[in-house]
């Protein structure tokens, strides 16, 4: 994945800061211990979070190290077409999940988002999504654990084996005394972390660049053309811009499909909304959380961009990066696009701020890995432990299980990690996985919360055919890649624009098929079966319950308001960029 | 799973903005060091003239200053 060499090495002072971070994360550990006494403490940070924790966790649980890296890798291989992941395949997810989802999610007291399928429609729904969960959560945390070895390892030229087991043991700790309380405080110093260590990057590669103009002429310069500049106008055909996607993969399959399966039903995220200490903090948390993921493609997106022009190799020349894997990162010694920011930082952070980048990224890695232990942790004890194996344990007996779920779930995790270490390509396939279910799980959320003929046949029999249906087509592609022709309805497509749908825009077509997929089971069976009893619905479903007042009273205090003020500013910058 | 109550006596005091202030403050301290060092030392990196690591490390102290000192225990 990356070159063998090691990039740069650390000051006394980025060691300082590192460890600064360490002694700081372990003594938030054991400061927090005595405060997750109860499973609602442990597993719900006590529901007393404030909307701008709330906001800043639900947000920086999704801010991993790997993600920054990759982001920045694809500005750099397709231009300014990677920031429709940040705006439009995010932005209105969260608005939607703040301002119409969440009161179902809040007000049905659920710990969970498999729980809310258990009160929605029944045990079945829950099961399905609690297993698939709770494996997947294990593996993600394995992957960025060997994620972020191997970048300690690339940059610093640390030991694979070292960067695991320190990054393991720091993660098992706190989040063992902890639990999602300490987890939270942590994404909130990852969060302040990340921007203080990465933000001067694109601040002083403006400077050098001369502005943006010139660096937009520099880059058409380079490239031979404008299009790495425009985010819409290139999308009329799979041919017309670098990453081979269609406007419609990027509004229906990214926009509406993984946006909104990937942040109102992964429960990773959804859990640090739910911390929230009233309904309106639960509503403003993701508008708040919106606001910054706004502004994240200024230090992910824009250095990839201020690379292309740039990044010189030795001799003064402009560098040229390499896809992973390829045979002149393997056999010449050339760097990969996942090492733009990396080699960003080491271009212009100097002793102190490349410590305080390297501990940005080594805070992300943790803080992803600790996001996925404690929601294991919480979805294994509510809907699995405690639902299917020992029900009548006391509260106290399931803060024990939540610990030790923490440790097992961590020591599957290295194992994972090792398993990828040896194996690279499971790592693909560990992140292909997690999207299998995560588009059906939103039809089946969404129709629940929305629908009120959905039954409880309808959501488990449209869940399980959605996720099948999504593992089937991933099977097709993988069996012959000329099937994808099939996902985009182009059965006589060129090779060409096989080729290049492959590359970037598979998932978006998979996604929005097994969403549809599921959609038509659950409406096809729920009209065929019995209809809960509208007293059942109360407190789940749009139209049998009455959503308590939030407590707002002048308009700048409703959480719409600034959900409005929010879409309206990534309205304008879609303009400026089209 | 019922939720037994709370003793008061075992929430935490310390405010997660004051947590952030900290280690802003001290990460903020290191690097303006650093930056005061570069005055006489100039670094290799690009753009080194313009002194990032001072006016970043300023920047940071004065912001983790300001957290700490707004958030520190017992303020209420």
């Amino acid at each position: 994945m990356f070159l063998a060499t090691q990039l740069t090495h650390l000051a006394p002072v980025d060691v300082a800061i590192l460890v600064l971070y360490f002694a700081m994360v372990i003594f938030i550990g054991f400061y927090v211990k005595g405060s997750t006494n109860t499973s609602e403490q442990f597993f719900l940070a006590g529901r007393e979070m404030s909307a701008w924790i709330a906001g800043l966790s639900f947000v920086s649980a999704n801010l991993g190290s790997l993600e920054l890296m990759g982001w920045a890798g694809a500005a750099y291989q397709y231009g300014i077409l990677a920031t429709h992941w940040y705006w439009i395949g995010a932005i209105p997810a969260m608005l939607f999940l703040g301002i119409v989802m969440m009161p179902f999610y809040y007000i049905s007291k659920t710990h969970s988002v498999p729980g809310y399928l258990q009160l929605r429609f029944g045990e079945g729904a829950r099961a399905v999504s609690a297993v698939s969960f709770a494996f997947m959560t294990v593996l993600m945390s394995g992957v960025n654990m060997y994620s972020m070895a191997l970048v300690m390892k690339v940059v610093l030229g640390w030991d694979i084996n070292f960067s695991i087991w320190v990054g393991a043991v720091t993660v098992a700790i706190y989040v063992m005394l902890g639990g999602l309380r300490s987890a939270i405080i942590n994404e909130v110093l990852q969060f302040v972390l990340i921007w203080a260590g990465a933000a001067l990057i694109p601040i002083l590669g403006l400077i050098e660049a001369g502005g943006w103009t010139n660096l937009k002429a520099q880059i058409a310069a380079r490239m031979g053309s404008t299009d790495y500049m425009h985010m819409w106008s290139t999308l009329g055909s799979f041919n017309g811009n670098p990453m081979g996607v269609h406007w419609t993969g990027i509004v229906f399959g990214l926009g509406f499909v993984i946006s909104f399966g990937y942040w109102t039903t992964d429960f990773l995220v959804v859990q640090r909304v739910l911390s929230a200490n009233n309904l309106r903090a639960a509503r403003l948390a993701p508008v708040i959380g919106s606001a910054f993921k706004m502004f994240v493609p200024f230090f992910v997106i824009l250095p990839g961009l201020l690379a292309l022009v740039l990044l010189k190799d030795s001799s003064g020349h402009l560098m040229q990066l390499y896809p992973d894997g390829s045979d002149m990162v393997l056999h010449h010694g050339m760097h990969s696009f996942n090492e733009v920011l990396p080699l960003m930082m080491i271009r212009y952070l100097g002793p102190g701020l490349l410590g305080l980048g390297i501990t940005a990224l080594v805070a992300g890695f943790m803080s992803g890995m600790a996001g996925n232990v404690s929601a294991f942790s919480t979805v294994w004890t509510y809907d699995l432990y405690g639902a299917y194996i020992n029900k009548k344990a006391t509260d106290s007996h399931y803060v024990s299980m939540g610990r030790w779920s923490t440790i097992v779930g961590m020591a599957i995790s290295v194992g994972t990690a090792y398993l990828v270490m040896n194996a690279a390509s499971i790592m693909d396939y560990v992140q292909e996985l997690f999207s299998f279910f995560i588009a059906p799980l939103f039809a089946t959320v969404i129709l629940g919360m929305l629908w009120k003929r959905a039954s409880k046949a309808g959501g488990f029999w449209g869940l399980l055919s959605g996720t099948a249906a999504s593992v089937a087509m991933w099977a097709m592609v993988y069996k012959d890649k000329t099937n994808i022709r099939f996902m985009i309805l182009q059965p006589h497509a060129s090779v060409d624009t096989i080729m290049r749908v492959q590359a970037m825009a598979a998932n978006l077509y998979r996604a929005a098929w097994s969403w549809l997929i599921c959609a038509v089971v659950t409406i096809v069976v729920s009209y065929c079966t019995k209809a809960t009893p509208e007293a059942q619905l109360t407190g789940l479903v749009y139209g049998s319950t009455i959503i308590p007042d939030d407590g707002s009273t002048k308009i700048y205090q409703k959480p719409v308001f600034w959900a409005v003020v929010v879409a309206t500013v990534l309205f304008a910058l879609n303009l400026w960029l089209w | 799973m019922s939720t037994p109550h709370v003793d008061p006596s075992t929430e935490q005091s310390l405010s997660i903005w004051f947590f952030v202030g900290i280690l802003t403050l001290f990460s903020g301290l290191i690097i303006l060091g650093q930056g005061v060092y570069e005055f006489w030392h100039p670094g290799i990196t690009v753009l080194a003239n313009l002194h990032p690591a001072f006016w970043w490390g300023l920047l940071m102290t004065l912001f983790g200053g300001f957290y700490t000192i707004n958030f520190r225990p017992g303020k209420g």
